[in-house]
């Protein structure tokens, strides 16, 4: 995968590139503020970019907003916001357009490296990746209206792997079930919440999320 | 008729307040005619006939000014909502030494009773408000009394008038109806802008209250501040700063092992990036606590977007777009917010909640909202008088009804020009 990844940081930076390319992907480009950010998402339309939330020169969301300058423009790019804190209000803005390719986790997600590389491949492939901080903010402040108190204690686990933008597998690993217990239970699960479910595990997500959206 | 009935209305109750207005007024003149009198009878004559007099006049005119003033501030207040604050010096407390005397501010004395009295007296002599009432009692007869008094004269003078034979009488008396009222309803009215100009606090004195006040809110803000710098200092050094220390160890054990025991390096390692893990989150509460992130990054109205989406309740956010406020002034809005809402979910066991932002000409008003069971009070130590604290270094102010059995509804309110 080509890769650019924007953090004012200079440590954090390199410390990531390192890691990046410890796993054999290709960093493109690198970016330090905001205005350098979206003028390198636009140059290398990289296949995914990891990008710090708070940036120069102002240091407040810049690197938050020229990702959703550029994916404005072009819509799709797979961007992951890597941040110090995670906040419903950006994951919000984030998944707002419904086309995926979209993640945003915390900074310390970078410690199981497995897992974040994984994260950095789901996206890249129009998947979402979500801090499991926010999802569980986003189950928990949800109104009971919608159907969700009606799930079981599983199922609710489920939901929320699935939130963080898990395939079947990946929850079935997490969870220590077979393939065929998850699609049970996403099956049921759908049909309390009245998803109508195809099969695709990027529009699943979107649905999940879009779901757990509405205002 | 309407017309009729709204007037004869007016001239009454300005005939009534004209002559309460009046007997108020003319306390202290009558004191003073007494004295007249008194030296009269007593005759030039004798050479201290001026003596007991004067004594009279000066004793009665001391002893009226307070009940005299207290009077005219209260019918102020009462019929034209003008509030003139009296501003009268407070005692301060008598204490009891481990000597057994009694300390008042100024003296020592042997009981209780000498150390209050004496006490009473000199904060007394030297409180402006009290030479401020005396020189009331004394303008106040003059500048309004008298026109006070024309109403009831008139009435006076049309029943004497009306009373007796003759024409020239009559016309008199009809003369003393028809003034009487015409100036009813406007009679009493001088004591407004007699009491506003005499019995105000002086510039100097509410400079002085002013300053007073000032100096109170510094030293609650310094020792608020101090208590904050040593939370910080205490969760760093309990929490991160132990846990990095931690994560050294591990990871200077796991290199030590690397060779002889890699399983058990491995699982140090494993535990050094759980610990890491764990500081960061304890490290990212401490600075959601000294200043929430998107409060930086975005200002007020998304900070409490942002907290509102994170608060186990249905809550509506309405507020101006582009508000922006000085980052002092946003953060003690934003904290006194979260404590709001914390309070609606822990006491008042709310399910919804409204928070409205607005700017006025007066400067910014927040209000919120809750469903909850109400009884919300301010209580000394408590989390609403902690907040009404931080805005007053503002000039802010809260108010809050929250009747039992609910709604509770809390408006705060910060002057400012800078919008």
């Amino acid at each position: 995968m080509r890769l650019v990844v924007a953090e004012d940081l200079y440590l954090l930076r390199e410390g990531m590139v390192r890691l990046i390319e410890a796993y054999g992907h290709q960093v493109v480009a690198t970016a330090a503020t905001g205005p350098e950010t979206l003028e390198a998402l636009r140059r290398w339309r990289p296949d995914v970019s990891v990008i710090d939330v708070r940036m120069p020169p102002n240091q407040s969301d810049e690197g938050l907003r020229a990702a959703l300058a550029a994916r404005a423009e072009m819509p799709g790019l797979p961007v992951l916001i890597l941040s110090q804190h995670v906040e419903q209000l950006y994951a919000r803005e984030l998944l707002s357009d419904g086309s995926g390719g979209v993640g945003y986790l915390l900074k310390e997600s970078v410690f199981d490296a497995d897992q974040f590389i994984g994260a950095l491949e789901r996206v890249a492939d129009g998947g979402t990746a979500m801090d499991p901080a926010v999802i569980a903010k986003l189950l928990s402040s949800s109104s009971p209206s919608r159907g969700l108190e009606r799930l079981t204690e599983r199922e609710h686990a489920v939901l929320a792997l699935m939130a963080e933008g898990l395939s079947n597998q990946a929850i079935g690993r997490r969870l220590f079930l077979s393939d065929s217990a998850i699609s049970k239970y996403t099956t049921s699960m759908f049909g309390k919440l009245g998803i109508v479910d195809d099969e695709d595990t990027n529009r699943r997500v979107r649905a999940v999320l879009a779901y757990l959206n509405k205002p | 008729m309407r017309q009729l009935g709204i007037w004869a209305e007016r001239v009454g109750v300005g005939f009534v307040r004209s002559c309460v207005v009046a007997v108020v007024t003319m306390l202290a003149p009558a004191v003073w005619a007494v004295a007249v009198a008194w030296a009269i009878w007593w005759g030039p004559g004798n050479p201290w006939s001026w003596l007991g007099p004067f004594v009279l006049v000066c004793v009665g005119t001391l002893a009226l000014s307070r009940p005299v003033c207290r009077l005219a501030r209260s019918l102020v207040a009462r019929w034209t909502g003008t509030l003139i604050v009296a501003g009268y010096r407070e005692a301060g407390p008598v204490v009891r030494m481990s000597t057994g005397y009694w300390w008042n501010g100024f003296s020592y004395e042997r009981s209780r009773r000498d150390a209050v009295l004496d006490q009473k007296w000199r904060v007394r002599w030297k409180d402006p408000a009290v030479w401020r009432d005396v020189r009331f009692t004394g303008i106040v007869p003059f500048a309004a009394g008298v026109v006070a008094s024309v109403p009831p004269a008139g009435i006076v003078a049309a029943v004497l008038g009306l009373g007796r034979p003759g024409p020239d009488a009559r016309l008199a008396g009809v003369l003393g109806l028809a003034v009487a009222i015409a100036t009813a309803p406007y009679a009493w009215r001088l004591l407004v802008p007699v009491a506003v100009r005499f019995l105000r606090p002086s510039r100097a004195m509410a400079m002085t209250e002013r300053v007073e006040e000032l100096t109170a809110q510094r030293a609650d803000t310094t020792v608020a501040q101090a208590a904050e710098i040593r939370r910080i200092e205490r969760d760093l050094h309990d929490g991160a700063q132990a846990r990095l220390v931690m994560l050294g160890l591990a990871l200077a054990t796991a290199e030590k092992l690397m060779e002889t025991d890699p399983d058990q390096a491995k699982a140090l390692m494993r535990e050094a990036r759980g610990g890491a893990a764990a500081s960061l989150a304890e490290l990212r509460e401490l600075v959601k606590g000294i200043s929430p992130p998107v409060l930086n990054e975005r200002g007020l109205v998304d900070a409490v977007r942002a907290l509102a989406l994170d608060i186990p309740l249905d809550v509506a956010v309405s507020a101006d777009a582009g508000l922006r406020l000085d980052p002092p002034i946003e953060a003690a809005v934003y904290f006194g917010v979260a404590e709001l809402l914390t309070n609606a979910v822990k006491h008042a066991q709310a399910s919804r909640a409204g928070i409205s932002l607005a700017r006025d000409d007066a400067g910014l008003i927040v209000e919120v909202e809750d469903d909850g069971r109400g009884g919300a009070n301010v209580r000394a130590g408590g989390g609403l008088a902690g907040l009404r604290r931080r805005l007053a270094v503002f000039d802010g102010t809260l108010e809050i009804t929250s009747p039992p059995g609910g709604p509770t509804r809390v408006r705060m309110a910060l002057p400012c020009d800078s919008l």
